[in-house]
């Protein structure tokens, strides 16, 4: 525990100063800003299906009801952001106990599927509904907090920050709470842990509940981040399954994986999207311009990241079950 | 007369059309061990998944420490005093032993550290202090076992089921682990004791329930059983003769 507390102190430290370095670089903010954010998200969803092994498919849904609540919010009753991102930190919630008293009676992969059943009909109901502005989203401007310059993206930079840490620092509390002993306990073997007196069904919703929540805000903020928001980039199927392969790939169920796998993944797929790899590759002269596997990947490289994803899941479960932080965890302790 | 803590009344279990648990009544008085034992097949595992709330009953009832609890569930048995151990072990596979055993005591208390002290002591109580960083699902299938009763253990139990707790230990292991069994009743902890050990059941129980074809056939003390002419048939077998 005292260690987790250092390592985040540190981890805080650096990344609270790394704007200063970097310039006012508004490419570089945009990339950090979406590496905090898939950090916090994988984090967020490290607890209730690493910890405690419940796989939702659906924590777009989470993330996606924040953004919206949040949205509707500041641009029709306008209460401020805070009380904008608490409600949606409700909603979420309510869709969260909706899904878990109902699903966490079962075992078995019955919550993995109702939860992407719940997110698309998360999806839907947004897109059919007027006060969400159906498939035409919401544009969110005039927003202010204080006096901060919401144009720049610094504020926003320091806001996931902030969420990524305080998510940091619940797992850390949860891992070495009674709470967090209980969720692996479940995740082990759920007959083992009602004999020795846990609540299965309670423990489920705890973690789903501080998990949404989470996903929750980091919606919020990025709605206000990116000032416009459809179902389309807040909602979708392949955010929940991005949010699975960067936990997966970074160290499920440990604390430092899922921030781990957003910087890897988050960067590998801004360098595939803007071409840099493809382009590194015919201008090194590793693959010549000229070649059909040249302009081959000069022109498709940048649209396979989601391709590329999959690739290294696949890699990851066949070579490092745990991980890249539990592969080195693992000959660490060798 | 002492105490009763578990009451089993007319307790039967059937799937569909298939009969488990006929009839079956008895009592576990406090501070007694009492035998289950009865061939493959008589029910004995399903009568813990019935006590314990795993299964629901198809009719009869069950009473614990004066209450009704025909209806419990699983991790309510356990925080009210009544803890099974798993004939087919059921570590927390990728947790250590320590921290196996650590979520057993969490049933009686919020803090890590307390139930971390409540843990060791009970490792230490079953001899296995050192083995508390091992993976849970690495030990082999005796120690396994014996981090089944450590666990339960740990949740500081009134009635305590044992399910086979004995298979895959040697004979000084089985030894051991009987008088392990011993003390915890010395320190007040009641136990049902499934086994199929004769040596082990008769040494140690105060009283024998015998299961045959999902019915109980006799109840009685060690020396009862072993004379009963019926209980040799049915499952003791020729070598118990003259026991």
């Amino acid at each position: 525990m005292k260690q987790s507390v250092v390592v985040i102190a540190l981890f805080a430290a650096v990344m609270a100063a790394l704007p200063g370095f970097l310039g006012d670089n508004p490419y570089i903010a945009d990339i950090l800003i979406t590496i905090l954010m898939m950090a916090s998200l994988a984090s967020a969803w490290n607890i209730v299906g690493g910890y405690a092994g419940q796989f939702s498919f659906g924590h777009a849904a989470y993330f996606g009801a924040g953004a919206y609540t949040t949205s509707i919010l500041l641009t029709t009753l306008n209460p401020g952001i805070p009380v904008s991102i608490a409600a949606g930190v409700l909603v979420s919630c309510v869709i969260a106990l909706l899904t878990g008293t109902i699903v966490f009676r079962l075992r078995g992969h019955y919550f993995a599927l109702a939860s992407i059943a719940v997110a698309e009909i998360v999806r839907l109901t947004v897109l059919n509904l007027d006060i969400t502005g159906g498939a035409q989203g919401i544009l969110v401007t005039k927003v202010s907090f204080g006096s901060l310059d919401l144009n720049s993206k610094v504020p926003f930079y320091y806001a996931m920050l902030f969420l990524l840490l305080v998510t940091l620092g619940i797992s850390a509390l949860i891992y070495r709470s009674r709470t967090g002993y209980y969720l692996l306990a479940i995740r082990e073997d759920q007959d083992a842990a009602a004999s020795l007196g846990i609540n299965l069904y309670l423990f489920k919703n705890i973690a789903l509940v501080i998990s949404a929540a989470i996903a929750s805000v980091a919606g919020s903020i990025y709605a206000v981040y990116i000032s416009f928001i459809d179902t389309s980039t807040v909602l979708p199927l392949r955010l929940s399954i991005e949010i699975i392969l960067t936990t997966i790939i970074g160290g499920i169920g440990t604390l430092w994986g899922p921030v781990l796998g957003a910087v890897l993944l988050v960067s590998l797929a801004e360098a595939l999207r803007s071409n840099m790899i493809g382009e590194y590759l015919v201008n090194t002269g590793m693959v010549s311009e000229g070649s059909a596997t040249g302009a081959f990947l000069k022109s498709n490289l940048a649209h396979a990241h989601v391709l590329v994803y999959g690739i290294i899941t696949v890699l990851c479960i066949l070579g490092l079950p745990k991980g890249i932080l539990g592969f080195f965890r693992r000959k660490g302790e060798a | 007369m002492k105490k009763k803590l578990l009451e089993i009344i007319s307790l039967s279990k059937h799937f569909g059309g298939n009969t488990a648990i006929s009839n079956v009544s008895f009592n576990v008085e406090e501070g007694l061990i009492v035998g289950l034992i009865g061939p493959n097949g008589s029910g004995k595992t399903t009568l813990f998944n019935c006590i314990t709330g795993y299964y629901s009953l198809t009719s009869g009832s069950v009473m614990f420490d004066g209450h009704d609890i025909t209806r419990i569930k699983p991790d309510k048995a356990c925080r009210i005093g009544m803890v099974r151990t798993w004939q087919r072990v059921k570590p927390l596979g990728n947790l250590n032993v320590l921290e196996n055993v650590m979520i057993g005591a969490f049933s009686k208390t919020r803090s890590a550290g307390e139930s971390r002290k409540i843990a060791l002591a009970q490792l230490d109580l079953l001899g296995m202090s050192e083995l508390s960083s091992n993976t849970a699902g690495d030990l082999p299938i005796g120690l396994k076992k014996k981090l089944e009763l450590a666990r339960a253990l740990a949740t500081s139990p009134k009635l305590l089921l044992l399910d086979e707790i004995c298979g895959g230990l040697n004979n000084t292991e089985t030894l051991e682990l009987m008088e392990t069994i011993r003390i915890i009743r010395n320190n007040g902890v009641s136990i049902v004791f499934i086994e199929h050990d004769m040596k082990a059941v008769t040494g140690l129980c105060d009283r024998i329930v015998v299961l045959k074809s999902e019915q109980k056939l006799v109840e009685g003390t060690p020396s009862d059983i072993t004379g009963n002419h019926d209980v040799i048939a049915a499952y003791l077998g020729k070598g118990y003769k003259h026991a």
